[in-house]
């Protein structure tokens, strides 16, 4: 087989395209030249390469080239964009509202999304320490590479750091603990409390409002028990009492003095209002790579830079590793700043997925301004004739292509004010949504700063580039010239080759990527909308926890004892509710109805594969509590409860027995989980079968209920979930007894969340249901750009031919056949779109797993692409009939 | 009009072209330059060079007929105006004068 005597074709089209038109025929022919000799020379294969180099080469100079010239002419003196422009972008804007609202909605949910990553990424992972000289604040470490973690039990090092280290100085440790605070009522609320050296008051340089910050001598054991208050909670809880330091306080068991009062935004280490003195007798020895787990901080020496300072540590670390245990030397110390300790975004493959996300998320506003982009074009194109006129009239190519950049800005402006918009309101919801559940660290701002603000401003003007100088460029080009060449004639501009490719390009994408996003918006809309389909306000719940002392976590028959005792106060608490009036019963879980974890586990004799369950684990009190109907076998009962927990026996639901075992007898057959290791992991009989609880509620990511039950009692837990069931009262009438009772029993036992299952369920529903609506935005607007993409391509084909088909039905043209042709292009356009959209849903589609063609996946796909034509044909179709419409001598007249 | 300099490549470009004299289009152009300076210049950068040369009014064009050995394409021959060719040696001028007088010694490294 001879090799073709031509160069390769793909290349020369992409050349054609890339270079100007006074210079593409010479450099094809030139290269042919060469590309002749060299296949003569080295072979075809050489030769084909050699070209596809050249191609690159060659694209790369002429579109620098065309940049530079762009800049140049903006430079130059009657380019820069006016006022006066500004103002008639903003008429241009109005007289096409369509346009500008669809190019607009889509552009500023863009701009939201680039923003607010922008913004949310640089708060979290790169963020400046709001202290005196926040940068020479470190964090000590030691790092498991094993593990790509940190190693947190550094008491044994912390001590020699202390000792040794020279180029850190104010070094300090703390951990957080959780107690209560016993009001003077009796009932006790948990606050998170820091546990810190005195150094760390030191060390962020910041005064005390009132009295006094911790100082060493707290820290001795036998000194005095004191805390240390923020401001938040001096003027929540102890309503800004001026005199309130040496005021006693019971926190857990013990009474504490307040010695001072932090000011304003004072949270240093991470978000406390609470500090305590963090303290070890240093006559007791630790053992390396023992004890509570500890962070360590400090402030660079000054002069000393952050790699002298991990010398130095590095030095003591190989001194310690030789003289410690073998299976710690692998423990790399690290001075790193202060945040990256906490947000880890030095481990490698986590520093990857941000870069990685960022990458998508600035690539998807490209995507956007190319639709606006196209749509934009389509119009800028029907004004060929205005742009050539101007530039008859002495116009340069600089100015016109400047006063189109000033109309786009105008709309990529407005959108990216609404996207900063939405992207204040999204910050506010997540900064809300944080505080709600313990609120995030003291360097994040959730606001908007004002490189966010600078961010948004390029973002705006990176649009108005894509929108208004592209198909500037393209108008103010060689279609130009044709269009100055034929003013009068009436032949018009056409939509290039570029775009309609754009065009192809997008209905793809759509037709790739909506499905999935439906389907996940779907299963959140689905979930958010779920009821529970039980009396959720007559149940009051509480997750409960039983807290040990630290110095009891550094022994373990201490911490064995300690735990003991944990389980009677547990045992104790649910007797003595249970006999409290208006109280029907209780029961301990390891999770709310709706939770629990999900497991693969096999049954014996079963032909199946194993397959994935939910399960969590109940006490025997569990069913009859919240009124689940035991189907055939019997619930769980005490003598269960004798039996040591692996031998215990399951009970699982209806959907399991129909699923995994077929709708056979399931009484008497064994299950078990799967093992990912060597070890075997035991079998558990099924005692019984109660109905699908709770029946309402299916996790759509799951697609089933099929569930299984362990069982527990409530003296076997240290901290779990506390459910009460209530008649004649509501769980928030009965909250404070609860509260009071646990007070009662032991200051060491907290109760978290106490709350009704009604409002722990709304409040589980409500993120699926924000998420839902962020989908639904995102997809929404992907559609609509894509929808409007089309149709602005086809009005804009058909409208090229209006003329052509008056004449046509003038001629007696038959309406059918005429339609046909015009719609034929259109279809193959769309067709093409919709296949290569086909393709890509289904490579993503093995890429996820099979997720999206399962289900209603199904339906989704076709059915995007059935909508994607239908329409691209009704765009055609309206401006199709207008020139069904247009009078034969009209249309010769114009002709 | 405003004073247009010449860049060093340019200078190159323009030189090549008068060497050659009436037979030179993209192909000895480049040939041209590789040869005299020893080095492997970017085939491309020259054809933007000479576009860029050929606006300034350095340089005038001219097609030949298409050949089947270019896949039917025509040659852009160039030649130097005479605007190219004063801005040359103007550009020789400015070096000679800055060159004059100046002491070898002073180029060597201490």
């Amino acid at each position: 087989m001879s090799a073709p005597s031509r160069p390769p074709r793909l290349p020369r089209i992409l050349l054609r395209h890339a270079l100007p038109e006074d210079t593409r025929d010479v450099v094809d022919g030139d290269l042919h030249e060469l590309y002749m000799t060299r296949r003569a020379t080295s072979g075809a294969a050489a030769a084909a390469t050699w070209y596809w180099l050249q191609t690159l080469s060659f694209t790369m100079r002429f579109t620098l080239d065309r940049v530079a010239r762009v800049i140049r002419s903006l430079a130059g003196g009657d380019a820069t964009p006016s006022g006066l422009d500004l103002k008639l972008g903003a008429r241009m804007l109005a007289k096409s509202p369509g346009l500008t609202l669809v190019g607009g909605f889509g552009m500023a949910i863009g701009v939201a999304l680039a923003a607010g990553a922008y913004a949310f990424f640089n708060s979290y992972f790169y963020p400046e320490l709001p202290l005196h000289e926040g940068d020479r604040i470190v964090a000590l470490g030691k790092f498991d590479p094993k593990r790509q973690r940190e190693d947190e039990q550094l008491l044994h090092d912390f001590r020699v750091w202390q000792r040794e280290l020279r180029s850190v100085v104010d070094l300090g440790a703390f951990l957080t603990i959780q107690r209560n605070l016993v009001s003077e009522t009796g009932q006790g609320e948990p606050i998170k409390i820091a546990e810190m050296t005195a150094s760390g008051f030191r060390l962020t340089r910041v005064p005390p409002l009132l009295g006094r910050t911790l100082i060493d001598a707290d820290e001795r054991s036998g000194a005095p028990r004191v805390v240390v208050i923020g401001y938040d909670v001096w003027q929540s809880q102890f309503a800004g009492d001026q005199a309130i330091v040496g005021r006693e306080i019971r926190i857990g068991r013990d009474a504490h003095t307040i010695v001072g009062v932090m000011p304003r935004g004072f949270r240093f280490p991470i978000n406390h209002q609470y500090w305590i003195p963090l303290r070890f007798d240093p006559r007791v020895p630790v053992a390396p790579g023992t004890g509570p787990n500890l962070d360590v901080f400090g402030r660079l020496a000054r002069g000393v830079t952050r790699e002298a300072a991990q010398a130095e540590l590095s030095a003591i670390g190989r001194h310690l590793a030789a003289e410690g245990p073998k299976e710690l030397a692998h423990l790399e110390p690290r001075v790193v700043p202060y945040v990256d300790i906490f947000v880890n975004a030095e481990a490698e493959n986590e520093s990857t997925v941000y870069a990685l996300m960022r990458f998508l998320i600035a690539f998807l506003l490209v995507v956007v301004a190319m639709n606006v982009a196209v749509l934009v074009y389509a119009r800028t194109v029907t004004r060929t004739g205005e742009i050539a006129v101007r530039t008859a009239l002495g116009a340069t190519r600089g100015r016109i292509v400047s006063q189109l950049f000033a109309e786009a800005f105008v709309l990529s402006g407005i959108s990216a004010a609404v996207g900063l918009g939405i992207v204040a309101i999204g910050l506010r919801m997540f900064d809300d949504y944080i505080a709600s559940s313990g609120g995030g660290p003291f360097w994040i701002d959730a606001g908007i700063s004002l490189g966010t603000i600078l961010y948004t401003v390029m973002l705006a003007v990176l649009g108005a580039v894509i929108v208004g100088v592209f198909p500037a460029l393209r108008a103010t080009g060689a279609q130009l010239r044709e269009a100055i060449g034929s003013m009068g004639s009436g032949t018009k501009a056409r939509l290039g080759p570029t775009w309609t490719a754009l065009i192809i390009a997008q209905v793809a994408i759509a037709v790739a990527i909506l499905p999935p996003a439906l389907l996940k918006g779907g299963q959140m809309v689905q979930l958010a909308l779920q009821k529970p389909g039980f009396a959720t306000g007559e149940y009051l719940s509480t997750q409960f926890l039983v807290d040990r002392d630290v110095e009891a976590s550094t022994d373990s028959i201490a911490a064995r004892a300690a735990m003991d005792s944990s389980r009677a106060i547990v045992k104790k608490l649910v007797e003595r509710i249970a006999i409290e009036p208006g109280v029907v019963g209780v029961t301990v879980t390891s999770s709310d109805p709706w939770g629990g974890g999900h497991d693969r586990v096999e049954v014996d004799r079963a032909d199946g594969p194993s397959e994935r369950v939910g399960y969590s684990t109940v006490d025997t009190s569990y069913f009859r509590l919240f009124g689940v109907r035991v189907l055939a076998g019997r619930g769980f009962g005490a003598a269960d409860a004798a039996l040591p927990g692996n031998q215990r026996p399951v009970i699982v639901n209806r959907s399991f027995v129909t699923e995994l075992i077929g709708g056979g007898d399931p009484i008497g057959r064994r299950i078990r989980y799967l093992s990912d290791g060597d070890e075997v992991n035991p079998w558990h009989t099924i005692v019984g079968v109660v109905e699908d609880f709770p029946a309402g509620i299916v996790n759509p990511a799951e697609r089933s209920v099929r569930g299984m039950y362990h069982l527990a009692m409530p003296g076997e837990w240290d901290r779990a979930k506390l459910t009460i069931r209530l008649r004649g009262q509501t769980p928030e009438a009965f909250a404070p007894t609860l509260r009071r009772t646990a007070m009662s029993i032991d200051p060491m036992l907290q109760l978290n969340g106490t709350t009704s299952l009604y409002a722990t369920y709304r409040e589980n529903t409500r993120a699926a249901a924000q998420l839902a609506l962020v989908i639904a935005l995102i997809s929404g607007s992907v559609l609509l750009l894509s929808a409007a993409g089309i149709h602005a391509l086809m009005s804009f084909t058909v409208n090229q031919r209006r003329r052509e088909i008056g004449i046509r039905s003038a001629l007696g043209g038959s309406t059918r056949r005429i339609l046909t042709s015009v719609l034929a292009r259109a279809t193959r356009q769309l067709t093409l779109g919709v296949g290569i959209g086909l393709t890509m849903a289904v490579v993503l589609d093995l890429a996820a797993g099979g997720e999206l063609m399962n289900g209603t996946g199904l339906l989704l796909v076709p059915g995007t692409a059935a909508f994607m034509l239908v329409v691209g044909l009704i765009a055609a179709a309206g401006p199709a009939r207008r020139g069904l419409r247009v009078q034969p001598t009209e249309a010769l007249r114009a002709e | 009009m405003t004073h247009q300099g010449l860049g060093e490549f340019e200078q190159m470009v323009l030189l090549a072209i008068a060497h050659l004299r009436g037979e030179a289009y993209g192909i000895p152009i480049v040939e041209e330059i590789d040869r005299r300076t020893g080095r492997s210049v970017a085939r491309a950068a020259v054809y933007v060079t000479l576009r860029r040369l050929e606006e300034k009014g350095f340089v005038s064009s001219w097609m030949s007929d298409p050949t089947p050995e270019r896949g039917g394409k025509p040659r852009r021959y160039v030649k130097l105006t005479s605007d190219g060719a004063r801005a040359l040696r103007e550009a020789r001028q400015v070096a000679e004068r800055m060159w004059n007088g100046l002491d070898p010694a002073s180029l060597r490294a201490r």
